[in-house]
């Protein structure tokens, strides 16, 4: 039972190895996590310069969201990008065939796909996530209950299996047309969970609740935070996160029984 | 100068790039998200009033001018020719017998082609959905062509010249990350650059980026008129100077600095 943290281990301390060889790399993700939290926070700030809420949405409780937006997305860099984006593309194991040496390693391929490289200077990202995070509570004002912070890292869990389950399917969709970037598709459609999902039009708000579920990862753990987060919703979406983890799992190992390898 | 040359090579890298469009689509899809976003956030905010005088209908026209208008701006090959420096292929380009100016322009011509028979359908079915206001008269018409072209010259320059210091540092491009978030900020992305906050908002006039997005379009929908007009024309115009002095001084002395390593 030990055995996949043993490997999890294993697999972050040759990342490091691989990571630390890059000296002038560490300063260049210095800087790109600061643009993307200087903006972030700098995009808000702007927006609420010149009105008081919008959708029933405060500075504080939109601050939050980008809080959430930025916490989840330093753990998707943090192992779950790095790993699976290596089966994509266009010099992806998929579309090359170095994917044979995956699929013999004695472990679960799914498993190894989706832990195996590791960044860990997206800590630093995950810093400033929660920095958003505990100034967004600060400026809301209201006491902040343990019932609400218990509620906020279950929708957080929940919603970082969204996240997961979402990539999973994406990358999975390689075995079907390798060459083809699915996750590009999706991080252009996970930039918009910066901001809540009220503040899209009508039926851009059904997708990004129901097909491409970005809401549930980051309005619902911030409604929870804010207190305005419903039980129905919170067990709603503890069903969705199942449902969806279970279809991509499934999805994944149906692609993986196409894949034929690939010949020079 | 050899421009028959030139010419047969900007044909040919359309053509291979045809081939490739869904790859490209992506790339556009991916860049016409933020202002997307900003269009949808806005006009949310603005419903049933106005922010600054600009009603919803004002925001979503001034979103769908800009999206269009950063597709045709951006000069993706600013990243790719610090690539060649650092790997390299320069070497091919500078046997060539004429400018390597010509390859990155094909690659520029082939883009904008690409890029706009996914932009131009996808803008136009927003515009039927989301009832943009528009009023236009001849003059902003007039003002916007050479406003859009002069836009066009100074973000190609601007990002050229930066993606030539990777003959001197090897990790030139976070220079680019940088200009890529200051063109958020600066250039209108974020918010019309009249609702910035005051220290934004100045630096937003006297630096190049708004001219190179944001100044485009407010001439087209009428914001920029008068004074504003042929002062944001001025700073264009000079900033363009500036930015084509830089390429070609900072060209001549990299060139001849330039070693390729491999073999």
């Amino acid at each position: 039972m030990l055995q996949p943290l043993r490997l999890i281990r294993i697999f972050i301390e040759t990342s490091v190895k691989n990571e630390t060889a890059y000296n002038a790399n560490f300063w260049v993700s210095l800087l790109n996590s600061l643009l993307n939290f200087g903006t972030g926070i700098l995009g808000v700030i702007v927006l609420f310069g010149q009105i008081e809420t919008v959708g029933g949405w405060s500075f504080a409780s939109t601050l939050t969201v980008l809080g959430v937006y930025l916490t989840v997305g330093a753990v998707r860099d943090l192992f779950i990008s790095p790993s699976l984006d290596s089966l994509t593309g266009m010099d992806g194991e998929v579309w090359i065939g170095t994917f044979d040496f995956t699929l013999l390693r004695p472990v679960d391929t799914q498993f190894l796909a989706s832990v195996r490289r590791w960044r860990l200077f997206a800590l630093f990202d995950l810093l400033l996530g929660l920095g958003v995070l505990i100034v967004a509570v600060l400026r809301l004002g209201t006491a902040l209950t343990a019932a609400h912070l218990i509620t906020f890292l279950a929708a957080l869990a929940m919603g970082t299996i969204t996240l997961y389950a979402i990539l999973l399917a994406f990358s999975g969709l390689v075995f079907w047309s390798p060459g083809f970037l699915f996750s590009w598709v999706f991080n252009g459609i996970f930039q918009m969970a910066r901001y809540p999902v009220r503040l899209y039009p009508g039926a851009l708000r059904l997708l990004l609740t129901w097909v491409v579920p970005v809401g549930v990862i980051t309005t619902i753990p911030a409604q929870a935070l804010t207190g305005e987060l419903s039980p129905a919703a919170l067990i709603g979406s503890l069903g969705f996160s199942i449902a969806l983890f279970t279809g991509a799992s499934i999805l994944f190992r149906g692609g993986l029984r196409r894949y034929a390898s690939a010949s020079s | 100068m050899n421009h028959r040359g030139g010419w047969a090579l900007i044909q040919q890298t359309w053509l291979s790039w045809m081939q490739h469009r869904s790859f490209f689509f992506l790339l556009a899809f991916g860049w016409m998200v933020p202002p997307l976003i900003y269009l949808f956030v806005w006009s949310t905010a603005a419903r049933g009033g106005t922010i600054g005088g600009m009603t919803r209908g004002a925001f979503v026209t001034y979103y769908l001018v800009l999206i269009v208008v950063n597709q045709l701006t951006y000069a993706q090959t600013n990243w790719t020719v610090g690539d060649l420096i650092r790997d390299g292929r320069l070497n091919q380009l500078l046997l060539y017998p004429m400018s390597p100016l010509y390859n990155t322009l094909a690659t520029e011509i082939a883009g904008k082609v690409v890029y706009m028979i996914f932009v131009i359908p996808i803008t136009a079915v927003l515009a039927l959905g989301l009832r943009p206001e528009l009023h236009l008269s001849v003059t902003q018409v007039i003002a916007f062509i050479p406003a859009l072209g002069l836009a066009w010259l100074l973000r190609f320059f601007w990002g050229y010249w930066l993606a030539l210091l990777a003959f001197w540092i090897t990790r030139a491009d976070s220079l680019l990350s940088l200009q890529d978030a200051l063109i958020f900020l600066l250039a209108g992305q974020v918010a019309p650059v009249a609702l910035l906050p005051g220290v934004l908002k100045t630096a937003a006039i006297a630096l190049p980026f708004r001219y190179m997005i944001g100044f485009p379009v407010e001439v087209l929908t009428g914001q920029a008129a008068g004074i504003d007009l042929a002062a944001g024309f001025a700073f264009q115009i000079g900033w363009t100077a500036a930015a084509i002095i830089l390429y070609l001084a900072l060209w001549r002395r990299g060139v001849r600095h330039f070693t390729a390593i491999g073999g």
